[in-house]
């Protein structure tokens, strides 16, 4: 669409984004009469130009001499907020499909949203926090979703959409502390859980009418009477362990591999079929959060310190960091890749500031997401365009953002 | 010249007989006045002169003339006899008037007592001439009589006589080293009777004798005597003179390299004062002493004064007078170099770089807490105490406002509030992981609560393990209550209580989750109990009080206890039932307490900001005092893997030390502070009240007065 003839240009040393996008603009308008005014951000060498030209070509040692090709692509709009949904308590954790928004709570209740900010669903159950939510499969009927809990427990859920029922189908025991993170494999059969208890476990996310036997100690009749109302018991297919510390987040990498974050400062990569450890990541803090993006095939890592890292899962060499994004004050408690663009992520923190980055500009976000007033806890992103983030002031901000933008070299 | 000094004494004897000397005595005297009187007039002259700064001094007109006319007047004495001789003859010629005097040439101070002079050619007496002139007389006469000068005394007579114009003339020429005689001529030409030159004649015509050219027979026979004593070796040929010297080297055997050597024991003289301002000839106005400050440094005793002067303003460096004090400043100085201490100042060249002790840098002793990551808020006054979860997920804290929070470590969540219904002096979570119970102090009771957090089946093995308890048959008798909790304080999570007769201090709990030991405020043998849970069985373990206990701790593997009193800490042997040893904390009062994991080392904070570190294997005394701390510590902290310990003050801040403790018995630990966190705001005096460490993570938590925990990572 913005293509210009390929003529070098001589740019002022101290040119400015905006200086370079009115130029564009300029010939843009010189072919093309109707032309509207665009805003663009221009790359050189694949890094986003943030400040005068000479100062950037200063930092990354590019000589002034030469012929620099400098990219450019129309300017990533602002996310607009939308909607701001208001919880009783803080929101732990949020998964949003097409549809529907699912947020879990620390009023022990997970809870179903439309994408306007309309209440569908309260899904209460649990004892204690619920700690990460997950869609498992979604019909136009019913819907299967998950929620773990700091009460030891997973529980799957059918809601039923027209009737607007939720049932508990199963009850996933076994886990020996709090369920901090659930993952829901690509076939939607299988889930994996991380605990507080040091333990993976991997699950069988296909409801059924049988009851897994649990060898339970006989004296906590009431206990089990409790959990009996909730679904049938259900064991875990496999338990990895291995990690020191509590497991802090989980995710499926691809089909048979599940990567693990934990306190004890490891990345663990496990082949979900056999259970083994393949690799082992090692940073030198507790990690809170890691997203993985199939488009890039990077890590992210979202640590108790103020950085954002990216990690090569398959590097051999084990505990290379490849970027390190920072601007963050806080820790960073869970990192989003988006679903859509390889290089963007969204990193939500303990400063109360959602941040939305492009991995070409490692030094500064793009945007800065302020609308919170406490800790930010849980970020998430949709295809359908749309940003969330929950934290510990009880709401739950949208954005949307505006699709993605094609590139054009120049 | 030697009369003029004896000139000034004569003047006051009384006028006598002796005219001759008078006469001069008196000439020399005024003119020595005079002299005198315009020396001084003329020096007085000469600083007006020069202060009026007019042209320049000009010696008095006078003087070169009046002394001349005194040396003339003395040559005239010593041409006496010659005057007189003449006068003889002149007199000759008149006879009436021949008054002879007889004595001859005898000292006329014979004379001086008699009323007569001598005797004359009849033998009758001369008398002496009646002078009755005085000083005014003599004066006026010198002024008036013309012919003064050329007048002079006979001696023998004492008859005034004039001189003539030709002995005036014969007087001066006398005086100028010339011959009396106007037609003598002195430089009359020589005539040489022998003369340098030689001349073809001899003086005499006398041969030369034989023996001139004959050798002499005495000669040779000394020669041949000597000849033979030297044939004989009676002479012996003249030693070659020994040149050397007579005086010899005092130092030259003295090592060149040993300090003594006087080379190197120069001292160099101390040096003079620089001179400063006040010194100066115009100094700035500053400088110059005012009327009180003249008063005062003239009263002041000279070896008391600041400055041994007082500052003076000239007009011009001209102007200024003689230094008065120059010999004496001389001689101070002199005084100052031979009495200056002869002692030499051995400096050391060390840099002071080198003295301190080589630690390692902060950054090389990574992971220790930075920065502030979490404020844990809900308490609404201060927060005293703290304890944390085996596994590190939870977190509780007491506080004044009555009540037990218990926190989500990782968000700050405030999970469970437990109102207790009084001031909480002190949290202490069991230990032993699978145990979940958490030991409260309250007013006089231990409330020993189940918070219910964390595995669902430790804490119901935990309600289990407590329900289990069958009481003894017997009754016992028991320093403390146990009281099972009611329904309502059940449904609270309070378990049991224990309660005690007085207001508790603090609780602890052994390593093994089993016995707790309180401190109760009171200075009687009950202020340590130690209770054990299983069997709800308190004792107490001291006979006699040792003084107010502070703080108490068990030994994390041994059986050793250790109590902390207000400047002692002692540790008993539980087992044996015995005080092992007695640590002297060098502080005041001791606050807080905290044992290394490995349980050699002990650190404690003190109210008078210092922190001793112990190794219980080294001594009694602490093996480092740390004085980081600006106040009160209020709560010292061991990690319990990382090497790391920490202390809270009532500076608000917490220190992060780093503490490494050596498996070799021979390495002493490594002290190094790494990190200052400040965060807590200062309430009612109060800053940090409770410092504790994460389980495993390098995490430091901290309670402040200002009703917040926080949480540096």
């Amino acid at each position: 669409r913005f293509a210009v003839q390929d003529v070098p240009f001589s740019v002022p040393a101290n040119a400015e984004t905006t200086d370079l996008s009115h130029l564009i603009n300029k010939l843009l308008a010189a072919d093309n009469a109707d032309h509207k005014y665009v805003e663009f951000d221009f790359l050189i060498n694949g890094q986003f130009l943030r400040m005068p030209l000479v100062m950037h070509m200063e930092t990354e040692n590019i000589s002034t001499e030469e012929v620099v090709e400098i990219e450019y692509v129309e300017k990533y709009m602002a996310p607009q907020p939308e909607e701001c949904i208001f919880h009783d308590d803080w929101i732990s954790s949020v998964q949003a499909t097409e549809e529907w928004i699912l947020t879990g709570c620390y009023d022990h209740t997970a809870r179903i949203w439309s994408l306007e900010g309309k209440s569908i669903m309260t899904i209460a159950g649990h004892t204690e926090v619920v700690k990460d939510v997950a869609w498992m499969k979604q019909d136009s009927l019913s819907c299967l979703l998950l929620s773990a809990s700091m009460d030891q427990t997973i529980l799957l859920w059918e809601w039923n959409v027209e009737k607007n029922k939720v049932k508990a189908l199963h009850c996933c025991r076994g886990h020996a502390g709090s369920v901090d993170s659930i993952a829901v494999d690509c076939t939607r059969t299988k889930f994996c859980s991380g605990s507080w208890d040091k333990m993976l476990k991997i699950w069988s996310a296909v409801p059924t009418d049988e009851e897994d036997e649990m060898e339970e100690a006989a004296n906590r009749p009431r206990k089990k009477q409790k959990t009996e109302q909730l679904g049938l018991t259900r064991t875990p297919l496999a338990t990895l362990s291995g990690h020191t510390e509590a497991v802090s987040s989980v995710l499926w990498s691809d089909a048979e591999e599940i990567c693990s974050a934990s306190w004890d400062h490891t990345i663990k990569l496990w082949d979900a079929e056999t259970g083994d450890l393949k690799s082992t990541l090692t940073g030198n803090k507790v990690f809170n959060s890691i997203s993985y993006s199939p488009l890039c095939r990077r890590l992210a890592s979202g640590s108790t310190d103020r950085h954002i890292r990216l990690w090569d899962p398959r590097s051999k060499d084990g505990s290379l960091v490849l970027l390190s994004l920072t601007s963050h004050t806080g820790w960073v408690t869970s990192v989003k890749w988006s679903p859509t663009h390889e290089h963007q992520l969204i990193s939500g923190s303990l400063d109360n500031i959602v941040k939305l980055w492009d991995t070409r500009s490692c030094k500064a976000p793009l945007y800065d997401l302020a609308a919170h007033e406490d800790k930010v806890l849980c970020v998430d992103w949709t295809e359908a365009g749309l940003l969330l983030s929950g934290g510990a002031d009880n709401k739950l901000y949208c954005y949307r953002y505006p699709a993605t933008a094609s590139d054009v070299g120049a | 010249m030697g009369r003029r000094s004896r000139g000034p004494p004569r003047r006051a004897q009384p006028f006598q007989g002796a005219e001759s000397e008078e006469v001069t005595d008196s000439e020399e005297e005024s003119v020595y006045s005079g002299l005198e009187e315009s020396g001084s007039d003329s020096s007085e002259e000469e600083e007006e002169e020069e202060d009026e700064g007019s042209d320049g001094s000009s010696p008095p007109p006078t003087r070169t003339p009046r002394k001349s006319k005194t040396l003339e007047d003395e040559s005239a004495l010593e041409g006496n006899e010659a005057l007189l001789a003449q006068n003889e003859y002149e007199e000759d010629s008149s006879d009436e008037e021949d008054i002879r005097n007889t004595v001859g040439n005898i000292p006329m101070e014979w004379y001086q007592d008699f009323p007569h002079i001598g005797y004359n050619l009849d033998g009758k007496k001369i008398y002496k001439p009646i002078r009755n002139k005085d000083e005014l007389d003599m004066f006026l006469e010198k002024m008036e009589n013309p012919d003064y000068w050329r007048t002079i005394q006979d001696k023998m007579t004492g008859a005034d006589i004039k001189l003539t114009d030709e002995q005036v003339e014969l007087v001066q020429r006398l005086q100028r080293g010339q011959f009396g005689d106007v037609h003598f001529n002195p430089y009359e030409p020589a005539v040489d009777f022998f003369t340098h030159e030689v001349m073809i004649h001899p003086v005499t015509n006398r041969p030369a004798d034989k023996r001139s050219f004959i050798p002499s027979l005495i000669e040779k026979e000394k020669v041949s005597k000597l000849v033979h004593a030297i044939k004989m070796g009676w002479i012996k040929p003249r030693k070659p003179k020994d040149d050397t010297p007579t005086y010899y080297d005092l130092w030259a055997h003295e090592d060149p390299n040993s300090i003594l050597g006087r080379h190197k024991m120069h001292v160099p003289a101390p040096k003079m004062k620089l001179p400063g301002h006040e010194e100066s000839y115009n100094p700035p106005p500053e400088y110059l002493l005012s009327e009180e400050e003249k008063l005062a440094w003239e009263q002041q005793e000279p070896a008391e004064r600041k400055l041994n002067f007082v500052p003076q303003q000239y007009r011009c460096l001209r102007a200024v007078p003689a230094y008065p004090r120059f010999i004496h400043e001389r001689f101070e100085r002199c005084l100052d170099l031979y009495l200056c201490p002869r002692q030499r100042k051995m400096r050391v060249n060390v840099d002071p770089e080198d003295l301190i002790p080589k630690l390692p840098k902060p950054r090389d002793l990574q992971p220790f807490p930075t920065t502030q990551a979490l404020i844990y808020r809900g308490h609404t006054s201060l927060v005293r105490c703290l304890s944390i979860s085996p596994t590190g997920q939870w977190l509780v804290s007491g506080s004044d406002d009555g009540t037990v929070r218990f926190w989500e470590v990782c968000t700050a969540r405030c999970m469970k509030t437990l109102p207790v219904g009084g001031v909480v002096k002190s949290v202490a979570w069991n230990p032993n992981p699978t145990i979940c119970l958490v030991a409260i102090c309250v007013n006089q009771s231990v409330l020993l609560v189940n918070p219910c957090l964390g595995d669902k089946l430790l804490y119901g093995a935990t309600d289990h393990l407590l329900e289990s308890y069958e009481a003894p048959e017997e009754e016992r008798i028991q320093p403390v209550q146990w009281v099972t909790a009611n329904v309502e304080e059940h449904s609270k999570g309070i378990r049991l209580l224990i309660q005690h007769s007085k207001a508790l201090k603090q609780v602890t709990w052994h390593g093994k989750g089993d016995y707790l030991a309180s401190v109760v405020t009171d200075n009687s043998n009950m202020q340590v109990l130690i209770h054990q849970t299983s069997k709800r069985w308190s004792q107490n373990p001291f006979r006699k009080s040792k003084g107010l206990v502070q703080c108490v701790l068990f030994h994390p593997i041994r059986p050793y206890f250790f109590v902390a009193t207000q400047r002692y800490v002692r540790v008993y042997n539980l087992l044996k039932q015995e005080l092992t040893k007695k640590l002297m904390a060098n502080c005041k009062w001791v606050s807080s307490m905290a044992i290394h994991p490995g349980g050699d080392n002990i650190i404690c904070g003190s109210y008078d900001s210092k922190l001793a570190w112990f190794d219980l294997d080294l001594s009694t005394r602490p093996y480092q005092l740390l004085r980081h701390h600006k106040k009160a510590l209020r709560s010292v902290a061991f990690h319990k893997h990382y090497p790391l310990f920490a202390s809270g003050s009532d500076d608000g801040t917490v220190i992060v030390c780093h503490g490494m403790v050596y498996n070799d018995l021979l390495q002493n630990p490594l002290l190094v502070p790494v990190k200052v966190l400040k965060g807590h705001v200062q309430t009612l005096d109060l800053g940090v009240l409770d410092v504790i460490f994460h389980p495993t993570q390098p995490w430091v938590f901290s309670s402040g007065a200002d009703g917040t925990v926080r949480l540096y990572t």
